[in-house]
C-alpha cells in the first residue's frame, strides 16, 4: 500500500514535468543576440508601491526611453531578501542578462555569491557596502534632503513631537533620522523625534499601525523610512502632517503632505548601461547627492508657508554649493555628549532630540 | 419535492488506480483553468508552463535549486504529517522550524571554529531537533495535562518565535548577531566545519539527511510497536485506553517528534544554504508550507518527499515567470490554483458522486429510510 502510494505520487510528479517539458520545446527565449543589452532589476517590494521600488522602476523606464531597442529590461518584484535570492540572481544571469541591479540591502551577500559564479555579468547593488570585481554598489545622500524635510516638519509641529516610522536600525536609516532631527531642531529647538521600528521595508498595515501608535503618543507630524504611503494615510486620517520618502506621494494624503526626500535613479542607470555596452564599466562604489541630482526634495504641500519655503530654499542652496554639511563634526549624541561624527556609513547612534533606541 | 441530480457519499476504500488518477486529473484541471485565465490576460499558457518547468528542472543548476528549496519542506511536511495522523493539530511548524534554527546556530557558534565536522555537524543538526521539540513542548505539555487547544497555542508561538529571531539579530547584541557587521544587523556566520558539504551546484547533503530522517519517521510510525500504539490512539483514544495504551504519553511523544522534525528542517537550513541565523533568509513561511505539503501528500510520510520537491519547483518558478513578463499577481494566482485543485481533488478520493438510483434514493428524498 505505502509503496504504491509513493509510486502514484512519483508518477504524477514526472507526468507534470513531462507535460511542461513538451510545452517548453518550442520556447526559444534567453540568450542575448549581441546587439541588445539585457538588463534586469530585482526589487524587494512591488514596483507599484509608489515608493522605493517604484522610484527604481522609474529609473529603469527612463533607461528604456533613452536607449530604446539597445536594451531589454526584465523586472522582478516581491523577491525576498536573504540566501534564497542568490538563485534569482543566478537565474537572471543564466537567462542572458549582462547587467543586473538589486535594489535592496538584504541582497548584498547573495548577490556577491552570484557575482562570483557569473564573472562576465555586471552586478550593481543598491545601499550595501560590499563590492567585488564585477559587483559595484550605489546609493545617495538622502540625508541632505531629509535635513530639509526635517525643517518643514519642525515648523509644522505644534506638540513638538514628531513621529518617525523606520524600517531597520542600519546606518542608512540612522543617518536619515539624525539629519532629519537636526533639520527639525534648527527651526524648532524644542522639537523631538520619536522612532518606532517596524523590521520591514514594505508592509503597509504594519507601517500604518506604527504611525498610529506615534500619533496616539502625541505626535502631530509623521515622518518615515518605509516604502509605502501607509504612514501618510494614517497621518491624514488623524489630521496630522506627513513627511514622505522616495517619491512625491502628495496624492495619497494631500492635506497631510509637507514634502519628502526623493530619488532620481534614471541618470545613474543610463550611465551604467552605456558603460556596460561600451565595455568601460568597472565595479565601484557610487554615492550620489543633491548636487548631482540623485537626491531631490519633493514639491511642498499647501500647508507649508512661504516663509518656511524660503528658509528651506536657502539651506538647499547652501547644500548644493557644498557650503553646508547636514551632519556636523563633532556632533551631539542622544545623551547630550559631543562626539566625533565618525564614518557616516557605519553610523550606529542617535543625535540629541531623538527618542528611541538605535539598537532597534 | 425536488429530485437530486447527484448524490455525494463517502467512499469506503478508494482504489489505488483512483488515488493516482484523481491527483493527476486535479493537476490537469488546474492547468486548464489557469490556462484559460492566462489566455484571457494575454499570456501564452504553453510558454508559461514551459518556463515553469524550465526554471525548476530545465538545467542541472535549476534541479539543484529545486532540491535546495525542497529540503526544508520535506521535513516541515513530515512534521505536520506525523502530528495530523494522530489528530494532533500542530500548526506551529513555522515557530518550531525557527527555534530549531536558533538552537542549531547557537550550538554551532558555541562550539566554534576548529571543532571537527564529525562532532559539530551531528551536534548542530541534533540541536535543531531539540530546539523544535522544545518549542513544541510549550504547546504539548499544556495540551496533554491541561487540555488546552494546541491549534491556538502552536499558532501563537509561531509569531513569538518570529519576533524572537528578529530580536536576536536586529534588537540585541546576542551571540547570534555578527559582531563584524554590528552596524548592519545580520546573523553571525557559523563555523565552516558546521556547514553541510555542497556536492552538486549549490545543493548540499542536507537533501539526503532529510530523506533519511523521513524514512526513519516512516519506520518509526509504521513498523514499530510504538508507532502501532500511536496509530491506535490516532484512530480512537477510547480503543487505545481500553487496550491499555498510555494515551497522554503517546500524544506528548508525537507532538515532540513533530516539533523535532520541524526543528531538524531549521537546523539543516542553517547549516546548509544559509550559514547563519539570518532572519531574511529564514522567515519565509517554510513551516506553514509544510502543512500544505502534508495535506497534499495525504499524510503519507514517503509521499511527502515528491510533494515537497513539487512545491519547491513551484516556488522557484515564480521569479522565472516574472522574467518572461507574467505579472506577479498572475504568478501567485497560478501557484494558488495548482495547490487548490490538488487539495480539492482529495474530496473525490474520499467521496463518491453518482446519479441517484431509482428506488432507494427517491425513498430517501421522501424521508423514508431505505
Amino acid at each position: 500500500m505505502k509503496i504504491r502510494k509513493w509510486r502514484a505520487a512519483a508518477v504524477l510528479f514526472l507526468a507534470l514535468a513531462l507535460v511542461g517539458a513538451a510545452c517548453s520545446s518550442d520556447d526559444d527565449s534567453g540568450g542575448s543576440d549581441g546587439e541588445t543589452l539585457k538588463v534586469a532589476f530585482v526589487h524587494v517590494g512591488p514596483v507599484a508601491d509608489k515608493g522605493w521600488s517604484w522610484a527604481h522602476d522609474q529609473g529603469a523606464q527612463f533607461l528604456k526611453e533613452q536607449l530604446g531597442d539597445a536594451v531589454e529590461i526584465t523586472t522582478l518584484e516581491n523577491i525576498a531578501e536573504g540566501s534564497d535570492s542568490q538563485r534569482v540572481f543566478e537565474d537572471l544571469a543564466s537567462e542572458g542578462n549582462k547587467l543586473i541591479f538589486g535594489t535592496s540591502f538584504g541582497y548584498m551577500d547573495p548577490m556577491l555569491a552570484a557575482a562570483e559564479n557569473f564573472p562576465d555579468v555586471a552586478f550593481m547593488h543598491a545601499t550595501g557596502y560590499k563590492t567585488s570585481e564585477n559587483m559595484g554598489n550605489y546609493f545617495g545622500a538622502a540625508e541632505e534632503a531629509r535635513y530639509l524635510s526635517g525643517m518643514a516638519a519642525g515648523e509644522a509641529t505644534e506638540t513638538n513631537l514628531i513621529g518617525y516610522v523606520a524600517a531597520f536600525p542600519i546606518p542608512e536609516v540612522l543617518r536619515g533620522i539624525n539629519a532629519f532631527t537636526l533639520g527639525a531642531r534648527e527651526v524648532n529647538p524644542n522639537a523631538q523625534v520619536q522612532v518606532v521600528w517596524t523590521s520591514t521595508w514594505f508592509d503597509p498595515p504594519k507601517e500604518s499601525t506604527a504611525a498610529e501608535s506615534l500619533l496616539d503618543a502625541g505626535a502631530d507630524v509623521i515622518a518615515m523610512h518605509q516604502d509605502s504611503a501607509a504612514p501618510g494615510q494614517a497621518a491624514e486620517a488623524a489630521g496630522a502632517k506627513w513627511v514622505g520618502y522616495n517619491t512625491d506621494m502628495t496624492e495619497f494624503a494631500p492635506t497631510a503632505w509637507l514634502t519628502a526626500a526623493t530619488w532620481d535613479w534614471g541618470p545613474l542607470y543610463l550611465k551604467t548601461a552605456k558603460d556596460v555596452i561600451d565595455g568601460t564599466w568597472t565595479a565601484e562604489s557610487i554615492y550620489g547627492n543633491m548636487a548631482v541630482g540623485m537626491v531631490k526634495l519633493a514639491p511642498f504641500g499647501e500647508s507649508v508657508d512661504t516663509e518656511t519655503r524660503t528658509l528651506i530654499g536657502k539651506r538647499q542652496g547652501e547644500i548644493l554649493d557644498g557650503e553646508f554639511s547636514v551632519l556636523p563634526d563633532p556632533i551631539v549624541d542622544q545623551d547630550g555628549n559631543s562626539r566625533e561624527l565618525g564614518n557616516i556609513f557605519e553610523m550606529d547612534y542617535f543625535v540629541e532630540g531623538v527618542i528611541g533606541s538605535s539598537d532597534g | 419535492m425536488t429530485t437530486r441530480r447527484f448524490i455525494v457519499e463517502p467512499r469506503g476504500l478508494a482504489s489505488n488506480r483512483l488515488k493516482l488518477l484523481v491527483p493527476l486529473g486535479s493537476i490537469f484541471a488546474a492547468l486548464v483553468v489557469s490556462g484559460i485565465f492566462l489566455l484571457l490576460t494575454g499570456e501564452n499558457p504553453f510558454a508559461v508552463y514551459g518556463q515553469m518547468v524550465d526554471a525548476s528542472f530545465g538545467s542541472s543548476r535549476s534541479v539543484a535549486e529545486t532540491l535546495i528549496s525542497a529540503t526544508p519542506l520535506i521535513l516541515t511536511g513530515v512534521a505536520a504529517a506525523i502530528a495530523f495522523k494522530m489528530q494532533v493539530w500542530n500548526i506551529g511548524g513555522e515557530g518550531q522550524f525557527l527555534m530549531g534554527a536558533v538552537f542549531a546556530a547557537g550550538v554551532a557558534i558555541w562550539l566554534g571554529d576548529g571543532t571537527p565536522a564529525a562532532i559539530i555537524l551531528p551536534a548542530v543538526i541534533l540541536a535543531g531537533g531539540v530546539g523544535g521539540a522544545f518549542w513544541a513542548s510549550v504547546s504539548a505539555v499544556p495540551r496533554v495535562y491541561l487540555g488546552t487547544n494546541e491549534i491556538i497555542t502552536t499558532l501563537m508561538l509561531n509569531f513569538i518565535a518570529i519576533n524572537f529571531v528578529n530580536f536576536l539579530i536586529f534588537g540585541s547584541n546576542s551571540p547570534w548577531r555578527d559582531p563584524e557587521a554590528s552596524a548592519f544587523p545580520s546573523g553571525r556566520p557559523i563555523p565552516e566545519s558546521a556547514r553541510l558539504a555542497e556536492f552538486f551546484q549549490r545543493l548540499d547533503v542536507g537533501i539526503f539527511i532529510a530523506i533519511l530522517l523521513t524514512i526513519v519517521a516512516w519506520y518509526l510510525m509504521s513498523k514499530t510497536r510504538w508507532g502501532f500504539a500511536v496509530r491506535i490512539v490516532g484512530d480512537s483514544t477510547t480503543t487505545a485506553r481500553y487496550a491499555g495504551i498510555g494515551v497522554s504519553r503517546k500524544i506528548l511523544g508525537v507532538f515532540l517528534l513533530s516539533g523535532a522534525y520541524a526543528g531538524f528542517a531549521g537546523g539543516l537550513f542553517v547549516s546548509g544554504p544559509v550559514g547563519a541565523l539570518d532572519p531574511r533568509s529564514l522567515i519565509l513561511g517554510l513551516g506553514f508550507t509544510g502543512i500544505i505539503v502534508a495535506a497534499l501528500a495525504r499524510l503519507n510520510l514517503i509521499a511527502v518527499i515528491p510533494v515537497a520537491i513539487l512545491l519547491g519547483a513551484l516556488n522557484n518558478s515564480g521569479p522565472a515567470l516574472q522574467s518572461i513578463g507574467v505579472p506577479t499577481a498572475t504568478v501567485t494566482m497560478l501557484q494558488g490554483a495548482i495547490l487548490l485543485f490538488a487539495v480539492a481533488g482529495e474530496f473525490f478520493i474520499a467521496n463518491r458522486i453518482r446519479r441517484p438510483d431509482k428506488v432507494d434514493d427517491l425513498a430517501a428524498d421522501a424521508g423514508v429510510t431505505a
